[in-house]
């Protein structure tokens, strides 16, 4: 760019993938492959086993597009309710902020696993006829799943808000932009920054969280591999080592699937880092 | 160009504003010093309407402006801030932070921004520093690109609230500096300073205010040299030491 030509400094934009990254990720990867060779080498199962896979092939593949198909409907409902509830929990207009307290007490207050068995029996008898469905309770627990999440993002993004400096807000309004563009473009940019880290840890705990839908019988990765359990456990000459190969498995997609939502918010804090705020290594 | 006529403004119990007023014509630099806490930075904060008047009329270029018709705004485009404690956006280039004011609240072009943006902070002494952030700039070089920034929106007139009161000595002067030639280039200000120096050489008037009012105002030399009020005299007299 010119402007890093004229002023002699370099701007480090990382690109989608940088050296770094993709080292982090074989790592990860090397370590993974590691700790499954050594739970084989213990407890002397074979993960590859053909015998068990030409049964659990179906159930395993059907629960991962169940449980990524629930978290693409509670991911993005919890984050942007998270988002909107914070807001309001700072807003101006005070008889905003207080319902949203008592939201977030009520939700951090009860399990989720509670708030998934109430929403799916009490919820359907509270919608209307034309809305009943076989699903609905499902759907509807689903949903309660993303507003107990949305509780937590809440106080995620309330802090993140609470912790741009009010001088910020005071330069934006004293060039003349409207408090919506003073909230996009000065104070949205900074508090989004600093509420990414706590944001990554709680999306982590809400993808491992649709495990809980299995309880009202949701089709995700933990409901079936619990059911061919069950159906192996009756099934004769079938292998007691089994078990630890479906388990190892389920944990493996849980991982897998926490590890690449980290990755993609490990990728958006390296874009918004600032020069001069990095947090320092001690 | 600033006038304020009568305005009084409280906080909860607190008096702070008791019937100020105080006009600055075109091209003038007036210098208001006070105690702490004697509303300084309330009657500056009233001015471009950050804070509301609670009774009294602020008119800029002839504009009564604390109405409701008027947007609060429109207002702040007119007359510029630069605070104590500069309040550059951190997430921003120094750049960035000049570009903002016109490209969003004016509408200018991003190239155009750009190079008016170049051209304050080269008139700071700034150029090198144009993608620095804040974080990665000393004190009196986040000061001079908040004064850019300001600038960036052409107002009419700028208000400085204890613009060195937050810098290390070795930075005073440098910031001093900028507002200086801003003066001489005809800027209306209104500058809440302790700074001696720059309230003789550049203000053409002193005003002096404690708790919520007016006490005295003239000439720096008057306000320094012969203070009518026991008051200023107790005041000029710690400040100049
Ligand atoms: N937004 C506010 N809410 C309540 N009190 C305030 C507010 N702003 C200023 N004050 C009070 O008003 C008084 C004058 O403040 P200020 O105008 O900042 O004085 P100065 O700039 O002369 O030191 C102080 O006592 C201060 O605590
Ligand atoms: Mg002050």
């Amino acid at each position: 760019m010119a402007t890093e030509a004229a002023t002699g400094q370099t701007v480090s934009r990382p690109g989608i993938v940088s050296l770094g990254s993709v080292v982090r990720v074989a790592e990860t990867i090397v370590g993974a492959v590691l700790l499954i060779l050594i739970l084989q080498w213990v407890l002397e199962f074979e993960i590859a086993d053909p015998r068990l896979w030409s049964i659990y092939w179906r159930p395993f593949t059907d629960g991962i597009v169940g449980s990524l198909g629930y978290i693409a409907l509670i991911l993005p409902v919890s984050v942007l309710m998270g988002f909107f509830l914070g807001w309001a929990r700072i807003s101006r207009f005070r008889v905003l902020a207080w319902p949203v307290a008592t939201y977030v007490d009520f939700f951090r207050g009860v399990p989720p696993l509670v708030i998934v068995i109430f929403a799916s029996l009490i919820g359907p008898s509270l919608m209307p006829e034309r809305f009943q469905s076989r699903t609905l309770g499902l759907t509807l627990a689903a949903l309660a799943l993303a507003f107990h999440s949305a509780a937590y993002q809440a106080e995620i993004f309330r802090a993140g808000f609470q912790s741009v400096h009010r001088g910020q807000l005071e330069a934006a309004q004293a060039l003349g932009l409207k408090p919506l563009q003073a909230m996009r473009h000065v104070v949205l940019p900074q508090a989004f920054r600093l509420s990414l880290p706590p944001l990554g840890n709680e999306l982590a705990v809400l993808i491992k969280d649709t495990s809980l839908l299995s309880a009202i019988g949701a089709i995700d990765i933990f409901g079936l591999s619990q059911d061919v359990q069950q159906q192996l456990i009756f099934t004769p000459g079938s292998d007691l080592r089994w078990l630890f190969i479906i388990w190892t498995a389920v944990a493996l997609v849980y991982f897998v699937m926490t590890y690449a939502m980290t990755t993609i918010l490990a990728y958006l804090e390296r874009r918004v880092r600032v020069r001069g705020l990095e947090t320092m290594s001690i | 160009m600033i006038r304020v006529v009568g305005v009084h403004k409280t906080f909860g119990p607190l008096h702070v504003l008791r019937g100020i007023t105080l006009e600055v014509p075109k091209g003038e630099a007036l210098v208001i010093i006070g105690p702490s806490g004697s509303g300084k930075s309330t009657l500056l904060r009233c001015i471009n309407l950050l804070v509301e008047p609670d009774a009294g009329s602020v008119f800029i270029d002839g504009v009564h402006v604390n109405r409701p018709e008027v947007s609060a705004e429109w207002v702040r485009q007119q007359v510029g801030m630069v605070f104590q404690s500069f309040n550059l956006f951190t997430h921003l280039t120094a750049l960035q932070n000049v570009m903002l004011g016109p490209v969003r609240v004016k509408g200018m072009e991003q190239e155009a921004a750009r190079v008016k943006a170049k051209q304050l902070l080269a008139r700071v002494g700034l150029a090198a520093k144009a993608e620095a952030y804040p974080a990665e700039l000393s004190g009196g070089q986040q000061q001079r690109v908040a004064i850019a920034r300001a600038l960036a929106m052409d107002p009419k007139a700028m208000l400085f609230d204890e613009p060195t009161s937050a810098l290390d000595p070795e930075y005073i002067r440098e910031v001093l500096d900028v507002m200086t030639a801003l003066a001489r280039e005809g800027m209306t200000m209104i500058v809440v300073t302790h700074e001696m120096g720059f309230a003789s050489n550049v203000a053409s008037r002193i005003v002096f205010i404690d708790a919520g009012i007016v006490l005295e105002e003239g000439h720096p030399n008057q306000i320094f040299g012969n203070p009518q009020q026991e008051r200023t005299r107790t005041f000029v007299s710690k400040i100049l030491r």
